[in-house]
């Protein structure tokens, strides 16, 4: 559960239960007491927290407050400076295709086609190609992309390059789906309809995923819990728990009043 | 490709076509109203009529296209090593810091050293042979294309090289997969410049002595004033460069083909 962060209870009964069973379960990634300093200047420190499997907690707060940093410590492209960041009961050492990242800019590669691109992890774990086609084929239907598997990176449009970062992530089977702000680059449409995505993926995937974004209502619309960041140099911040009527990719969820109090709430918070 | 692409590619392609004619069109004027002398800038049909003259008799006892081919033989042979062994390095030292310290001194010494300045050096170490005109070339191209494999391998951006970590790739799959084709654009951009000097530092290296090449002919015809034969060889050197760079930008595009396209 989580540490260092009060907790703050939903202003009215949850439509629907959090499931209790991700509560019992050991967590799938844990900070303890994690500090982090670029070149002796100090992020943040003492910053714990645990995500259940299955769960989706989703990152907010104001640029440069250490968002990024936090998932850059998670997909193990920066060590902890103090403390440590714990995958599976193991400290994370290094990347791995156990923790997916999906980045802002996609950064896919553009001399792949879609489908090798998709089955990238596929290819370096020394999968043989036919089985590597097959992959690319199932990951393009889960993220919508079926009959662009052999199109370039640069004849798709930017919604369509992150459903192929999304479904090259997916490929490899990630325990842990880190997003940093995916969706922040695209109009507001295909946002939404990602978004929803997600959540499909996630039911079907059953995969943790810890999402960065500085928009609230992202975070309320996918959220299980949001870490209110505001300030990590103390260590100490908000966690919200999100309740919000299964099926939680359903678009009417945008409008349901619990989610409209809880983005009130938080946009006080963050405020104040 | 739609009617707009095609209409802007063959206005490309005339004007590409009518500006090398406008201009011997103009040298051609020049010449007719004798307002140089023939000596000085022939008129294009005497260097044309010389052209012939070697083509059927060759040039010195030897025929124009043995010529050719001696020139093409050295800079084909001098090319393909020197970029190949050129871009290993420059991939080397972009992935490796050691290994660039110890290149970086003795290329960076070598780089700004003339090629003509080499000559006398070459002659002494390997005599006035094929080594020393393939050699001098051969390092010019490989100087080239280690520094631009070098900046192509840092042209890799930091989150393709993060993506391909998290998804489970070795260093030699980062390196073959991520990197290689970062810094293929380049590696293209600096074959096409490497070729140029390769055509230049030829003339030079034939400079060597020897008895065949077109930098042979040129030099032995301006010898002896024999300017149309001059410029005859220099139009052949000419178009070999205009053809290998158009087949070298040919295959970069195709090779290359998401350049630009981001
Ligand atoms: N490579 C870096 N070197 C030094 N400082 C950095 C570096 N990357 C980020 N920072 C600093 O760390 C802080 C947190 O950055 P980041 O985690 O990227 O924030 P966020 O993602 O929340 O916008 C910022 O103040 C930023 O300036
Ligand atoms: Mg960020």
């Amino acid at each position: 559960m989580i540490l260092a962060a009060r907790s703050v209870a939903p202003a009215e009964p949850a439509p629907t239960p959090p499931a209790p069973v991700v509560e019992t379960l050991p967590p799938v990634l844990k900070f303890e007491k994690v500090g982090f300093a670029y070149d002796g200047r100090t992020i943040m420190r003492d910053v714990s927290f645990s995500v259940a499997p299955g769960e989706l907690v989703c990152l907010l707060g104001p640029s440069g407050c250490g968002k990024t940093t936090i998932l850059n410590m998670v997909a193990g492209f920066l060590r902890p400076t103090e403390g440590a960041a714990i995958v599976d009961g193991r400290e994370i050492v290094g990347p791995g295709p156990d923790r997916g990242v999906v980045f802002q800019a996609a950064a896919l590669f553009d001399w792949m086609t879609v489908a090798e691109n998709i089955a990238f992890s596929q290819r370096c774990a020394g999968v043989r190609k036919a089985k590597r086609r097959e992959v690319a084929r199932e990951m393009a239907a889960l993220v919508g992309l079926t009959g662009f598997e052999d199109a370039y990176p640069y004849q798709l449009s930017g919604g369509m390059r992150q459903r192929v970062g999304l479904a090259r992530v997916l490929a490899s089977k990630p325990k842990v789906m880190l997003m940093d702000e995916p969706f922040s680059a695209l109009d507001v449409q295909t946002r939404e309809t990602l978004q929803e995505e997600v959540l499909r993926i996630r039911d079907r995937t059953g995969c943790t995923i810890l999402f960065v974004t500085h928009a609230i209502d992202e975070a309320v619309f996918l959220g299980d819990r949001i870490f209110l960041l505001n300030d990590l140099k103390t260590g100490a911040f908000d966690a919200f728990d999100v309740a919000l009527p299964a099926p939680r990719c359903s678009p009417e969820n945008r409008l349901h009043p619990s989610f409209l109090r809880l983005r009130e709430t938080i946009y006080r918070r963050m405020r104040h | 490709m739609t009617a707009d692409e095609r209409r802007a590619r063959l206005r490309y392609l005339v004007v590409a076509t009518l500006s090398p004619l406008a201009i011997l069109g103009v040298w051609w004027l020049v010449a007719a109203r004798g307002l140089a002398s023939p000596i000085v800038l022939p008129p294009p049909s005497a260097i044309w009529a010389s052209f012939v003259d070697m083509a059927a008799n060759g040039y010195s006892g030897v025929s124009l296209w043995t010529h050719v081919g001696a020139s093409l033989a050295r800079v084909s042979v001098a090319f393909l090593g020197g970029a190949a062994l050129g871009v290993a390095l420059g991939l080397l030292r972009g992935r490796s810091r050691m290994i660039d310290a110890v290149l970086l001194a003795p290329s960076e010494l070598l780089r700004p050293i003339p090629p003509l300045g080499l000559i006398p050096l070459f002659i002494l170490w390997f005599g006035i042979g094929e080594t020393s005109k393939v050699l001098l070339i051969f390092l010019s191209v490989l100087l080239i294309m280690m520094v631009n494999a070098q900046a192509g391998v840092r042209a890799t951006s930091l989150d393709s090289l993060r993506a391909a970590e998290s998804m489970g790739a070795n260093r030699w799959q980062v390196f073959r997969f991520v990197v290689l084709p970062s810094a293929l654009p380049q590696v293209m951009t600096g074959l096409r410049v490497a070729m140029g000097t390769a055509l230049t530092i030829l003339v030079a290296s034939e400079l060597l002595g020897g008895d065949r090449g077109l930098g042979f002919l040129i030099l032995d015809a301006s010898s002896f004033f024999r300017t149309t034969y001059v410029f005859a060889g220099v139009a052949v050197i000419g178009l070999i460069g205009l053809a290998t760079d158009r087949a070298l930008a040919w295959a970069g595009r195709n090779i290359v083909h998401w350049e630009g396209r981001r």
